[in-house]
């Protein structure tokens, strides 16, 4: 009888297991409320807030912080992309008081009526931001979004194994690194540095221009090893890989774990995403959103963010409490003459899955 | 799994007598149907209806009916994925099947006493979630991991090599983790195998040989056709595992699936490569149920 029932529990944490994927680490956790503090400005709605952001993004201890001076409950759901909280938020499935959508999201929520209004008087410590990370493009005048964090892309190199110079990402794809190359799993990634290599717009992603880049994919892809959007640093510890084109954060974090490896912003220019807080339409608590917005644009509270997760930070009251190692990181804090030469991404619509279809065609080939 | 169930219900063959069902029986039977329904044939007609629709530029599903999803999914790159992806999960219950019969065996042989707690040892993996198993093989297989260190350290190669983002990687990575589904099947076929029969035969005289491929495989052989099934399906649409082990340069048609509805935002041309996958799982079932029937 003892075999049977072994074999049943077996089979039940197989039938458990068998689903395929584990459940999502986004566990909705509610810190304790504090009733009594609530401020008199928020008392028309109830104290709760409800935060849909990247994982890895926004420290634990800044929202349990903003819960106990408020006394607003604050849940929260995390994401893996852009496009996975589109199609959540796109669904109706949940009521998220607050998004941390990637500037061309931006764009294309702000195109779709989609997003809330915002109120500047709500939020004084706009007056905190660096001039070159507001009124940008994708939501001139910041109507509907406050940037949270900034990052580019660039090439991360194991100066160990890789003696020759690298400057640009055709210096990267060249074949006697072929098998040593992590990129980040993004199509349209790939694609914008092909672009940027002919001296194309990124943004520019015609079916004309797809055409002109996709011989020079063609022989870069074959080159690669690993695709990782995730922790595309992993293959680089390991030495799996040698050079990878990975996230600044990404980057800053194996500059600080060791001294071999080395920064480089590509010559031909790259991606400059900026990261940002937006409310959408659909929204049962903007006020305590907004109030949570003016909250992390605090220079201590923002410090506290990049002490955690080291991109560039945008707010400049924040940067001025930032120690001289963290802001001598290349990764996180590009320099000037980098930055003017980065591009943002705008919404590129239905040709999102041609960009898609193109890359996985040549992964295969 | 779940696409497994009907098999029993179906396979009850000309021999049991039929009446109709009483209420109590549906009472009985009612949570069951509820499931099904709500979480297989609601699901599945939604997937296919979204696999004729069309999207906008922000991924949402547009309801125009076309045919053009599945005109697209038949394009040569598509049908590669495929082939590579059956390919991976043939090659993984092939070893399954080798490498799990006889650990199956001798624990269905094994004394009494001990068959719990062999079969708990082929579960203790399985306490862990697959992911953080996942990344463990990763840092064993790495350039600097534990295999190339030792590879390295006794001589017999003198750089470290590749393992890690390979194929070979992917179908370790596949077997690995399906191996207990292949096992429990023949185990329960095993443990029923009557003894008398393996005896009968060597008494006829049979040969080792003869009684394994004439007897104990005919008698195991619903175990292992459970088996197979259990491995071979979720293999061929399995995606964390084999992005993680095989780096996303040999992409597999579920990683190309999970693509479409997130990061390609097109839904139903997702939809319709799971369709078509879905089809494929079907027509498999049924073969192997006739043939059970033919037996």
């Amino acid at each position: 009888m003892k075999t049977k029932h072994t074999l049943m529990a077996a089979l039940t944490a197989l039938a458990l297991v068998g689903c395929g994927k584990a459940p999502d680490p986004k566990a909705a956790e509610e810190t304790p409320t504090k009733q009594a503090e609530a401020t008199p400005a928020l008392s028309m709605e109830a104290p709760k807030l409800s935060i849909f952001c990247w994982s890895e993004y926004i420290p634990q201890s800044v929202i349990d912080e903003f819960s106990q001076e408020t006394g607003i409950a604050v849940s929260v759901e995390n994401y893996a992309s852009n496009e996975e909280m589109l199609a959540k938020l796109l669904a109706g499935g949940g009521s998220y008081d607050i998004i941390q959508p990637s500037e061309y999201v931006v764009g294309a929520l702000i195109k779709e009526d989609l997003l809330m209004p915002i109120d500047h008087s709500k939020i004084p410590n706009l007056k905190n931001l660096d001039p070159r990370f507001v009124n940008m493009s994708f939501d001139p005048g910041n109507k509907f979004s406050v940037p949270f964090m900034a990052g580019s892309v660039g090439i991360v190199v194991n100066t160990e194994m890789v003696t020759e110079e690298i400057k640009s990402f055709s210096d990267v794809f060249q074949d006697k690194y072929a098998g040593k190359i992590v990129v980040l799993d993004d199509a349209r990634e790939i694609v914008s540095w092909g672009l940027q290599s002919l001296g194309i717009p990124v943004n520019d992603v015609s079916d004309e221009n797809l055409a002109k880049v996709k011989p020079v994919i063609s022989k870069w892809l074959p080159l690669v090893k690993v695709y990782d959007s995730d922790s595309p640093k992993t293959a680089l510890l390991n030495g799996d890989v040698t050079i990878g084109v990975v996230w600044g954060g990404e980057g800053a974090i194996l500059l600080n774990a060791d001294k071999k490896f080395k920064w480089v912003i590509p010559a031909e220019g790259t991606h400059l995403f900026v990261d940002s807080l937006a409310v959408p339409k659909t929204a049962k608590h903007p006020g305590n959103a907004q109030a949570f917005m003016d909250f992390i644009l605090r220079p201590e509270i923002s410090a506290k963010i990049s002490e955690a997760f080291p991109y560039l930070n945008p707010n400049l009251a924040a940067r001025a409490l930032l120690t001289p190692e963290q802001l001598a990181n290349a990764a996180s804090f590009p320099t000037d003459e980098e930055l003017a030469k980065m591009q943002t991404f705008e919404d590129i619509g239905q040709q999102a899955s041609k960009v898609d279809e193109m890359v996985t065609s040549l992964k295969v080939q | 799994m779940a696409g497994a169930a009907p098999i029993p219900i179906g396979a009850t063959g000309p021999a049991s007598y039929r009446r109709k069902p009483g209420l109590v029986a549906w009472l009985v039977l009612a949570p069951l149907l509820i499931w099904l329904v709500l979480f297989i044939v609601i699901p599945t007609a939604m997937l296919v209806m979204v696999s004729f629709a069309e999207r906008d530029s922000l991924g949402r599903v547009v309801y125009n009916f076309t045919f053009d999803n599945y005109l697209r999914a038949f394009d040569w790159v598509w049908l590669k994925v495929l082939i590579d992806s059956v390919w991976y999960a043939f090659l993984t219950t092939v070893i399954c099947m080798a490498v799990g019969f006889p650990v199956a065996y001798f624990i269905g042989r094994a004394p009494v006493q001990w068959r719990g707690i062999l079969l708990m040892l082929v579960m203790v993996p399985f306490w862990t979630s697959f992911l953080i198993r996942t990344y463990a093989w990763i840092t064993i297989l790495s350039r600097d991991g534990i295999v190339n260190g030792l590879l390295v350290a006794s001589g017999i190669f003198a750089e470290p090599v590749t393992l890690l983002y390979t194929p070979f990687a992917i179908v370790l990575g596949l077997v690995y983790n399906f191996l207990p589904f292949m096992i429990l099947p023949i185990y329960t076929s095993v443990e029923r195998l009557d003894g008398a029969m393996i005896e009968a035969a060597y008494d006829l005289g049979a040969g080792p040989t003869r009684a394994f491929a004439q007897v104990i495989i005919p008698l195991t052989s619903p175990g292992i056709t459970a088996g197979a099934l259990l491995v071979f399906i979720p293999s061929i649409a399995m995606f964390a595992i084999t992005t993680l082990m095989g780096g996303g340069a040999n992409p597999t048609i579920g990683e190309v699936i999970f693509k479409q509805f997130t990061s390609g935002r097109n839904q139903p041309f997702g939809a319709a490569l799971g369709t078509l996958l879905l089809v494929i799982f079907v027509v498999a079932l049924w073969l192997t149920r006739r043939q059970r029937e033919q037996d």
